[in-house]
């Protein structure tokens, strides 16, 4: 009886003494973090892509207020410097060069995948962490390692939807429609190529400017070539623009998409009728949850900057929760983030569980929507092959 | 074939009434005004702002705009310019290119990024024959640009006031020396052109959506509707606005869809290649 009280006693206090020491180790690398800690973001807040830009600046934003509210990481506030980058790649390359300067902990980039090509070269010479929405395959392939990405990519995409589309909806003759830049036309050859792979070949591979409005001889091409689907990849404005001129033309085609098909941007530019059967697979939108905390959490975005939160508001908003728990265990070295970053296993985040891989891709699971007329409904989670 | 007549006509009546709104403000101070487009941007979200936020009707919505647009086009010459009179031409249009980018941002600032629609001021089922199909808004924009033609020919023809602004644009200081009420005159065609942009947008936001980009685009295409058409030449503006609406259209169905806006600038080139005054320029007149 006594052996066993001491051994438990003896056990405790090693308990004991072993977690203070953990807490003292936890508060002094927290403790060595300048303040406030500075962040920086460099996103496009004017020009065409604004839309887009701006949900990482919410999702970023929104995250460092709460943070900040909440008493800051170990009692530092954080300082968020945003930068514009426009529309251009050298404006983006300017941007970050500002960030630069003021030595930020950690670097944001935009989901635009050209500027963020434009901007690694400096930010990996400045050994600083890297953290990126761009959708481009390639991004997490230029051999930086400091560079990561919280949002799903298209190589993930254009694996994903032709073989949803074959395999579950049974259709073998699709057109294809991209938006004709650096993410459309990439997500567009990445599909042709998974399409051949299930020896399946497009009735029509067209494409259209970003600042084309008249979509009109594209699905001409598509209804007259005789595809039975259509695969559509864009922006959630010129996705908008095409589904309403395939009613407007009495185009009656499964279309499948990226997540601009379930954006609520769309969906609030389309009648019920033209939203109706639309599928997409993408990043998950917060849209379908029924957990009360994220549907007040869209509803204080949606409130704040009067734009609804997306697949990226999300996935930045996540981000900076990321960082916060990595900053809480190793403090504010640069190096020591980044190989928590490169060592995140099954990190929850609001809608899905982050995991690193040699790459530094750290997203790899995806929903599969289908809006029943202007409502999405997530018919279910698909993970990428290995997760 | 017959759809993509229909739509390659209405885009390119579009591009006729920015042409056209040029056209206003270059026949009467000689200059390109490159925020034109810009101004069919501001034109869609004023009438959003009349008919889906304050939920007024579309009809009220539009007389709404045209004041407004007008007012809008005063100002615009007000601080673009006069502040610039007499200076070369090339700094007047720099700066309207300046305004049409700090026009954007504004509207970015005020309206967001997100694009929106706004209803038809028309209603009903699309017209079908022979499998076409005619959407009644398309009707409405072919209707609006014949009418507007119509007044603006005979404004600028037939009334003592357009023909003040003519002769106010062929030598704007013996106009003054006959007592033409010149700043009177431009202001008038400035406020013109900006009611005839926002009558283009409020077409163009029911059916390619209004956000604070637009502009641009359409603003280039209007400028190169009216050098194909000839600068300053009223039916070369719809007549070249209707061809390039057509040639996109046809281009981008039987070519190739990735160069829809360079066939915009091949057609020009080669329009001033064999025409160098347009298709329907007049002959310039050299001043002795």
């Amino acid at each position: 009886m006594f052996n066993r009280s001491l051994k438990t006693s003896i056990t405790a206090a090693a308990a004991i003494c072993l977690s203070v020491a953990t807490a003292q180790q936890s508060k002094a690398d927290a403790a060595s973090c300048p303040s406030p800690i500075p962040f920086g973001l460099t996103t496009a807040l004017t020009g065409n892509l604004a839309l887009l830009g701006t949900q990482a600046r919410n999702g970023v934003e929104f995250a460092v207020d709460e943070i900040n509210a909440g008493g800051g990481i170990a009692g530092k506030k954080l300082a968020l410097t945003t930068e514009d980058t426009g529309a251009s790649s050298t404006d983006a390359l300017n941007a970050m060069n500002r960030i630069l300067e003021g030595k930020p902990l950690v670097i944001f980039g935009s989901m635009i995948s050209p500027h963020v090509f434009a901007q690694t070269e400096v930010v990996t010479k400045s050994e600083t962490p890297f953290l990126v929405g761009a959708t481009n395959a390639k991004v997490t392939t230029q051999g930086s390692k400091w560079l990561f990405r919280t949002h799903v990519h298209d190589g993930q995409l254009a694996d994903l939807i032709p073989e949803y589309l074959v395999t579950s909806l049974g259709k073998t003759k699709p057109g294809i429609m991209a938006v004709a830049d650096d993410y459309g036309l990439g997500a567009s050859r990445g599909i042709q190529a998974s399409l051949a792979k299930l020896k399946v070949s497009p009735a029509a591979v067209t494409s259209y400017a970003p600042s084309d409005k008249d979509m009109s001889a594209q699905l001409l091409e598509i209804k007259d070539k005789g595809a039975d689907s259509l695969i559509l990849f864009g922006r959630p404005a010129d996705v908008t623009l095409v589904v309403k001129q395939m009613s407007d033309l009495g185009i009656k085609l499964t279309t499948i998409g990226n997540s601009s098909m379930v954006a609520q941007t769309t969906l609030n530019n389309l009648s019920s009728a033209e939203a109706d059967g639309g599928y997409a697979i993408g990043g998950m939108i917060p849209q379908t949850s029924t957990d009360p905390k994220i549907i007040d959490w869209s509803k204080r975005v949606q409130d704040r900057y009067k734009v609804p939160a997306d697949n990226f508001t999300v996935s930045y908003y996540d981000t900076v929760y990321l960082l916060k728990s990595i900053i809480e265990k190793v403090g504010c070295d640069k190096p020591a983030i980044r190989d928590a970053l490169a060592a995140t296993r099954d990190w929850k985040g609001m809608l899905i569980s982050y995991q690193a891989d040699a790459q530094g891709d750290l997203a790899h699971t995806l929903g599969i929507y289908r809006n029943k007329g202007k409502t999405p409904e997530l018919t279910g989670p698909i993970k990428e092959s290995g997760y | 074939m017959g759809q993509l007549v229909v739509n390659g006509l209405a885009l390119g009546s579009i591009y006729a009434l920015v042409a056209l709104g040029l056209l206003l403000i270059f026949n009467t101070v000689q200059i390109v005004n490159f925020a034109q487009g810009q101004l069919l941007m501001l034109g869609a979200f004023i009438g959003i702002s009349c008919a889906v936020t304050h939920e007024l009707p579309v009809a009220m919505a539009w007389a709404i705009t045209m004041v407004a647009m007008a007012l809008v086009g005063i100002v615009f010459m007000v601080l673009v310019y006069f502040p610039l009179r007499g200076r070369p031409a090339f700094l007047v249009i720099l700066t309207t290119i300046a305004m049409g980018i700090v026009l954007e941002n504004l509207a970015l600032i005020v309206w967001g990024p997100l694009p929106v629609s706004l209803p038809s001021p028309v209603r009903g089922p699309p017209l079908r024959f022979a499998g076409v199909v005619v959407s009644m808004h398309q009707l409405f924009i072919f209707a609006t640009l014949a009418v507007i033609l119509l007044l603006q020919f005979f404004f600028l023809t037939k009334t003592r006031f357009g023909i003040l602004m003519q002769a106010t644009a062929q030598d704007l200081h013996t106009a003054r020396l006959v007592g033409i009420p010149v700043n009177r005159t431009i202001a008038v065609a400035f406020a013109f052109g900006a009611v005839l942009s926002g009558i283009a947008g409020l077409l163009v936001a029911p059916i390619f959506l209004a956000e604070p980009t637009m502009g641009g685009s359409l603003g280039l295409k209007g400028f190169v509707v009216s050098v194909i058409g000839g600068f300053g030449n009223l039916p070369g503006a719809v007549i070249g606005g209707l061809f390039l609406g057509l040639i996109e259209t046809f281009g981008a169905r039987y070519i190739s869809s990735n160069f829809r806006d360079a066939y915009a600038f091949i057609v020009m080139i080669a329009v001033l290649v064999v025409w160098p005054r347009g298709l329907f320029g007049e002959k310039s007149s050299e001043k002795v």
